[in-house]
């Protein structure tokens, strides 16, 4: 072991997670899931009903948000298993002991069982999705490239602030099951949320709420950019916020700066605070 | 077990249930929202316009069926059509797109035309789907130098999850990439299975 390099030891963990969040057919499962959801849920049609897609920048945002909607829920559940079941299963039966024998620190632990719980899953639905998108209609996809990037990471910042919050919540009870209730209910909350500022702005014409609401979930502001604030209904001439383009990614930054923050907590809890 | 037979084993069974899923995609059958017909001789230098789609998008397609008796030129345009209704005279309501216009666009736009086809006396089914989204209208046209006794047609808007052709192709050339980076993996886990003890 002494002679060991860091890397190989990272690579074993790295690998005895993988090993135990996808479980054959586990990772099969959720790739055919991915496929089904990305074609079967998606209705470029429907979105593309909307007064409010006339240019082509707002017809690439509609179709990568089609897209991203029917597998983004699949999505959420490999990253709420592989968290709250899988890091929460081997942190009460004391199996993440056993990591620690390995000559590495703390966080590079947790680092290789966050990259195969959220980096793989991440990695699986980037790919199907871009290359599902990329077949069905490159001519919307290459052109607009900036726009349905933007539009990816818009609208993974809010799972993944929930994975965060989840992460945080796995490492302090030592178990995944409260953090997995969490996670649901924070996941079906911003839409009932996202209803109520679009309620709150109509009728008090300020939309402090919804540029709240963005911070947490900039998908919102790059909805209101387009128009179409409310399940693809033009709501321009209701809402009185049209943010541009330059604002919709500082609420990203701003998104991923909470995200960042709450996972170098998590960081933190797994390497100094966390006796086990 | 060697881990690299493990990963590329995954990745070949990861393939496998990509296809799979990709195969149900393209069983889902499409559902027609508009479906136009007709029957009866196309003038030499005359147009039809067979179907027209606002919003034409990846997961629609056109989907015809001709018959022609002589010579007629089937186009794909990328058009925006609109309807004149005159209410002064009964016979002046159409599409604002005549004969001329369509001879012209041949000409001076041929970037318009999205796909063409010449169908000579026989029986001829089609289909396209666009790669990007606009609005899109199927024609069929008569040439002046060339003459029809018959074209009888049903053109169709169809919508989908996806183009069948397209995804098939996809899922029949990832299954077996999947099945080859698949096979090994098998093999060791085969070997690997204990005995039964008697």
């Amino acid at each position: 072991m002494t002679n060991m390099g860091k890397g190989k030891p990272f690579l074993e963990v790295l690998a005895s997670a993988f090993h135990e969040d996808y479980r054959f057919p586990f990772l099969e499962l959720f790739a055919f899931f991915y496929i089904l959801g990305t074609f079967v849920l998606s209705n470029f049609t429907g979105s593309l009903t909307s007064a409010s897609i006339t240019t082509d920048e707002a017809v690439a945002y509609s179709i990568a948000s089609s897209f991203i909607s029917g597998s983004l829920i699949v999505f959420i559940f490999l990253i709420f298993k592989n968290i709250a079941y899988g890091l929460g299963n081997e942190l009460e039966k004391g199996i993440i002991q056993t990591y620690f024998s390995y000559p590495l620190k703390r966080r590079a632990i947790l680092t290789a069982k966050l990259l195969s719980a959220i980096g793989v899953a991440l990695l699986l639905f980037i790919g199907i999705q871009i290359s599902a998108l990329y077949i069905l209609a490159p001519d919307v996809v290459l052109p607009q490239l900036n726009i349905v990037i933007i539009t990816y990471i818009a609208n993974l910042s809010y799972p993944l602030l929930i994975t965060a919050i989840m992460l945080l919540i796995t490492l302090k009870l030592r178990r995944g099951g409260i953090g997995l209730i969490v996670g649901i209910i924070l996941y079906f909350a911003i839409s009932i949320v996202a209803l109520i500022a679009f309620f709150v702005a109509v009728t008090s014409e300020s939309p402090l709420f919804l540029q709240i609401l963005s911070v947490i979930s900039p998908t919102y502001a790059l909805q209101y950019h387009y128009g179409g604030g409310l399940s693809g209904i033009s709501t321009s001439l209701l809402v009185p916020w049209a943010p541009t383009l330059s604002e919709v990614l500082l609420y990203v930054g701003a998104s991923y700066a909470i995200v960042a923050s709450l996972f170098a907590l998590g960081y933190i809890y797994f390497s100094r605070r966390l006796n086990l | 077990m060697k881990r690299w037979t493990t990963i590329i084993g995954r990745s070949g069974t990861t393939l496998i249930a990509i296809s799979l899923a990709l195969l149900l995609v393209s069983f889902v059958p499409s559902i027609s929202t508009h479906t136009s017909s007709g029957y009866g001789p196309l003038g030499s230098g005359r147009m039809n316009i067979l179907v027209y789609a606002r919003n034409f998008n990846p997961q629609q397609q056109f989907v015809g069926e001709v018959t022609v008796e002589g010579t007629v030129t089937l186009y794909v345009l990328e058009l925006t059509l609109e309807f004149n209704f005159n209410l002064s005279s009964i016979t002046a309501f159409g599409y604002n797109f005549t004969s001329a216009d369509l001879q012209e666009l041949l000409e001076e736009q041929p970037e318009k035309i999205l796909w063409e086809h010449t169908v000579e006396n026989e029986d001829y089914k089609w289909s396209y789907s666009p790669t990007r989204v606009m609005n899109a209208t199927a024609v069929a046209y008569t040439d002046p130098d060339s003459e029809n006794d018959l074209f009888e047609y049903t053109v169709s808007l169809r919508s989908g999850l996806a183009p069948k052709d397209k995804v098939q192709a996809i899922a029949y050339f990832v299954a077996p990439v999947g099945v080859i980076l698949a096979l090994p993996w098998f093999i060791s886990l085969w070997k690997q299975r204990k005995p039964k003890t008697e």
